[in-house]
């Protein structure tokens, strides 16, 4: 009967539980994702730069194993919210705690099973679908990897259910060491929070000095070398946490006593926040945290792919070189968006190869001077010194053999002619955009390879330094995307269910305020405000981490690379998902919340 | 019939519950009466007489099936929306059995709602939260949370907040229901002093026969329709109460 009666209750909430469900899968998914990369030891060897992948993955691992326990105890605390009301009703209805125990734990690891089952179904399709989508978005060819691997299944089914072992033991201990009375009236309480100010003044400062302490150790990466970041993370955690809890109350109370709070609901605006934030300061400081993490790395990821054609712009001058131009090449090149093209004479003899100076003149060589940025600068035969003649780019024009190429050198158009040798013509090209015209000089390259073969570890042009880098911190970059999504679909997904949790809360005190004849539409807007301030809150101290963690990622992004460069799109584009999760949980909280008011069609 | 200085005029007023197609219930079943400017009138009735559904339909927050309900001149049935919730900010005061307080406001926060919803300036706020504050002798109440306060305190701030903004006429819901019996006495005092001092209706339903003997008049509801009436004309509190008490035993049988 009473279990019947906790169907009836689940069901009436069908829309409530299928958030909470929707959620859970979700993380399961990810939670899932992640492991089917970072248990594929065969994936991550082949793919990660040197040693430290197996670490950074192993890091990954435990802060999303940190995470979706805090994840799952929101979800929980969210689900308890809905549910103690009907429970604290069957007590007083007399039934036994025994039995209610019984029920509160078959319900809560019901819940959580499905939602792991869904979960890695659904982890498995997305595995194949946006890894595939993203390393074809990024460019890049993984080695090994699978979107079925067993030891990822198990691993998430284990944590999950463990977890919802734990999460059910949790609820039955709770709900059966409350009291019925408490259960009935379990929302209607609001604490207020006493603030002390000098204690609040310390907090904040040595908030304040634990961040500035954090902040420097992730710059001075270099000399902590690894330690720095398990540093990095207890020093902002807590620097962040004291930080919200000295500055938050203080700057609601300060605003509570100017007119501002006095007109139309700011004021119930600033009493929800503050008795809000000082209960949600633990997870606004996790969530800022996790803010960071998902924001840097996806900053990290692109920041590599958007570098590196510049990076390899820099190694020389010409993207390719193309000897003995065929007509299928020719047409090739015809698809390129050229910069600048010239086709060179060389007489190759012994470990000689001759250029004709003439040709020089009417079409200079390009030679790449800058350092940090590319610096064209063409030169004819006279301009060129002899430290010229022997850059790298200029002897790879003709290549002998395994790091052997012949020595250039330059003679005047009569004297040419007569020098005897192998005749070869060499085009060398630049394009606007390695990027762009990838598929094609692919296409160039593989011919070029074919007709000449020469050492796999030489090459000739840019684009095969570029193919060389994307191949190395391709397995970084990857990383960085999906490690930036997983985190910020989880930390939105946290914030979401504490913030949904309080809402059987407030439908109580938006019931009052309508019933007190507050119009909708300003209903609507406080809301919009005050989750729209509990969604800043953590944003804003994410950014903050992030602008200073990055300098982390100095030493692994050398010049002319940096990790600052062009980073705002990405966090546009961040904030813009961001901002997503903010609409779905305000569409949620307004439904859950406001109050319906009354039909009234059927009036004549 | 539409006397100039009726603030309520109920005419015809029908309610059913439930669509045509499932089973009807029918709370109130054409009701007509009226509440004068300056009354202070009762409804009384059993538990399922309608009493509810009545004080709903007046305050807005439902709508009748059929019939017309005239609050203050404005006939509430034909508004919609933001003119609703506008009307209920303006013209009615509310006090709830259960206060319906804003536990995460300072009852002076509490109070001054209704006017910060006007978009009056902070410093007539102010000045009228401290008028009504001494009305009600709650003054030095007005910095704590409704957490911190007793009953019969709660009630005296929403009854503070329900005449902060001078409503045409005020509306109590069983507004002693969940106060000690010196609490509601000292309510019905202070809603007995408002109505004669700042001559503000007031409409009280109750089934509590001490709480309706400060009325001026008794309306007695029974299934769906008002059964009797009495007035207590010129005798003293506790001569209507024995009327009352007479009037509830006839009236049930």
């Amino acid at each position: 009967m009473l279990g019947k009666l906790a169907l009836a209750g689940i069901k009436n909430r069908r829309r409530d539980y299928l958030v909470l469900l929707a959620g859970l899968t979700m993380s399961a998914a990810i939670f899932y994702m992640f492991a089917n990369l970072a248990t594929n030891k065969a994936f991550v060897k082949a793919n990660g730069v040197v040693g430290q992948s197996m670490l950074i993955f192993g890091f990954g691992a435990v802060l999303l194993v940190l995470i979706t326990i805090v994840y799952i105890m929101y979800a929980n605390s969210f689900l308890l919210s809905m549910r103690q009301h009907d429970y604290g009703l069957f007590m007083m209805l007399g039934a036994k705690k025994r039995r209610i125990g019984q029920l509160v734990f078959l319900e809560t690891l019901i819940l959580g099973t499905v939602a792991t089952a869904i979960g890695i179904v659904l982890g498995l399709l997305m595995s194949r679908f946006l890894v595939g989508f993203l390393l074809n978005a990024l460019g890049l060819h993984l080695a090994h990897l699978v979107s079925f691997y067993l030891p990822a299944v198990v691993a998430t089914a284990v944590l999950y259910v463990g977890l919802f072992i734990a999460a059910s033991l949790f609820n039955l201990v709770k709900l059966t060491r409350t009291t019925v009375l408490k259960l009935l009236h379990a929302d209607e309480e609001a604490n207020q929070p006493q603030i002390k100010p000098i204690r609040q003044m310390i907090a904040g400062i040595v908030g304040l000095l634990l961040l500035a302490a954090g902040y420097w150790a992730l710059a001075s990466i270099k000399l902590l070398q690894i330690a720095a970041i398990p540093f990095a993370i207890v020093t902002i955690t807590l620097g962040t946490y004291l930080l919200f809890r000295a500055t938050l109350l203080t700057i609601i109370r300060w605003l509570r006593q100017t007119k501002w709070a006095k007109t139309h609901l700011n004021g119930f605006l600033m009493g929800q926040l503050n008795f809000r934030v000082y209960n949600y300061t633990r997870m606004l400081t996790i969530v800022s945290l996790l803010f960071a993490m998902a924001l840097g790395a996806i900053t990290v990821g692109s920041g590599y792919h958007r570098q590196l054609p510049l990076l390899a712009n820099n190694f020389g001058s010409y993207t390719v070189a193309i000897h003995n131009k065929t007509a299928k090449e020719q047409q090739l090149i015809g698809k390129l968006d050229v910069a600048t093209q010239a086709t060179y004479t060389q007489k190759r003899q012994g470990k000689t190869v001759f250029y004709n100076a003439a040709e020089f003149k009417q079409q200079p060589y390009e030679f790449n001077e800058g350092t940090m940025t590319p610096k064209y600068e063409k030169k004819t035969a006279a301009e060129m010194k002899p430290t010229d003649l022997n850059s790298l780019d200029f002897i790879s024009m003709a290549v002998m053999g395994q790091n052997n190429f012949y020595t250039p050198k330059m003679l005047k158009a009569a004297k040419f002619a007569r020098q005897p040798g192998k005749t070869v013509s060499v085009t060398t090209i630049r394009v606007k955009d390695i990027e762009k015209d990838r598929p094609t000089l692919k296409k160039l390259n593989q011919i070029e390879l074919a007709r000449f073969p020469h050492a796999s570890e030489l090459t000739v042009g840019n684009y095969q330094s570029y193919e060389l880098m994307l191949a190395f911190f391709g397995g970084l970059e990857f990383m960085g995307y999906f490690l930036g999504i997983a985190f910020l679909a989880m930390l939105a997904s946290c914030l979401m269910f504490k913030i949904l949790s309080g809402a059987p809360g407030d439908k109580r005190r938006y019931r009052m305020l309508y019933k007190v004849g507050v119009r909708h539409s300003l209903m609507r807007n406080g809301i919009a405000k005050e989750i729209g301030i509990l969604f800043m809150i953590p944003g804003i101290m994410g950014v903050i981490d992030v602008l200073f963690g990055l300098q982390m990622f100095k030493p692994l992004m050398p010049k002319p690379m940096s990790p600052y460069l062009g980073i705002g799109g990405t966090f546009a584009i961040f904030i813009g998902l961001y901002a997503i999760y903010y609409l779905v949980t305000l569409a949620l909280y307004w439904q859950i919340v406001l109050p319906q008011a009354p039909a009234t069609a059927d009036h004549k | 019939m539409t006397s100039s200085n009726a603030v309520v005029d109920v005419h015809g007023l029908e309610k059913t519950y439930g669509k045509a197609n499932e089973r009807q219930y029918q709370a109130l079943k054409g009701l007509n009466f009226q509440v004068a400017s300056g009354e202070f009138v009762g409804i009384m009735g059993a538990s399922g007489s309608g009493k509810t559904t009545l004080l709903n339909m007046l305050s807005t927050l439902d709508v009748p099936t059929k019939g017309d309900v005239m609050v203050n001149g404005h006939d509430v049935t034909k508004m919609r929306g933001n003119q609703l919730a506008d009307f209920r900010a303006q013209e009615v005061g509310f006090i709830f059995q259960d206060f319906n307080l804003l536990e995460s406001l300072t009852a002076e926060e509490n109070i001054g709602l209704p006017l910060a919803l006007k978009g009056t300036s902070s410093k007539i706020m102010d000045q009228a939260i401290h008028e009504v504050a001494n009305t009600l002798s709650i003054s030095d109440l007005l910095q704590k949370y409704p957490s911190e306060l007793s009953g019969g305190q709660k009630q005296r701030v929403a009854a503070a907040r329900a005449i902060v903004h001078h409503p045409s006429i005020l509306m109590g819901d069983e507004p002693t229901g969940a106060l000690d019996s010196t609490s509601a006495r000292e309510l019905l005092d202070l809603l007995t002093t408002i109505n004669q001092e700042q001559h503000m209706s007031v409409l009280l339903v109750t089934h509590d026969p001490f709480s309706a003997s400060f009325c001026q008049r008794i309306l007695f509801i029974k299934d769906g329709l008002i059964g009797s009436e009495i007035r207590r004309g010129d005798q003293d509190r506790s001569a209507f109460y024995q009327q009352i008490l007479n009037e509830l035993g006839t009236f049930n049988e």
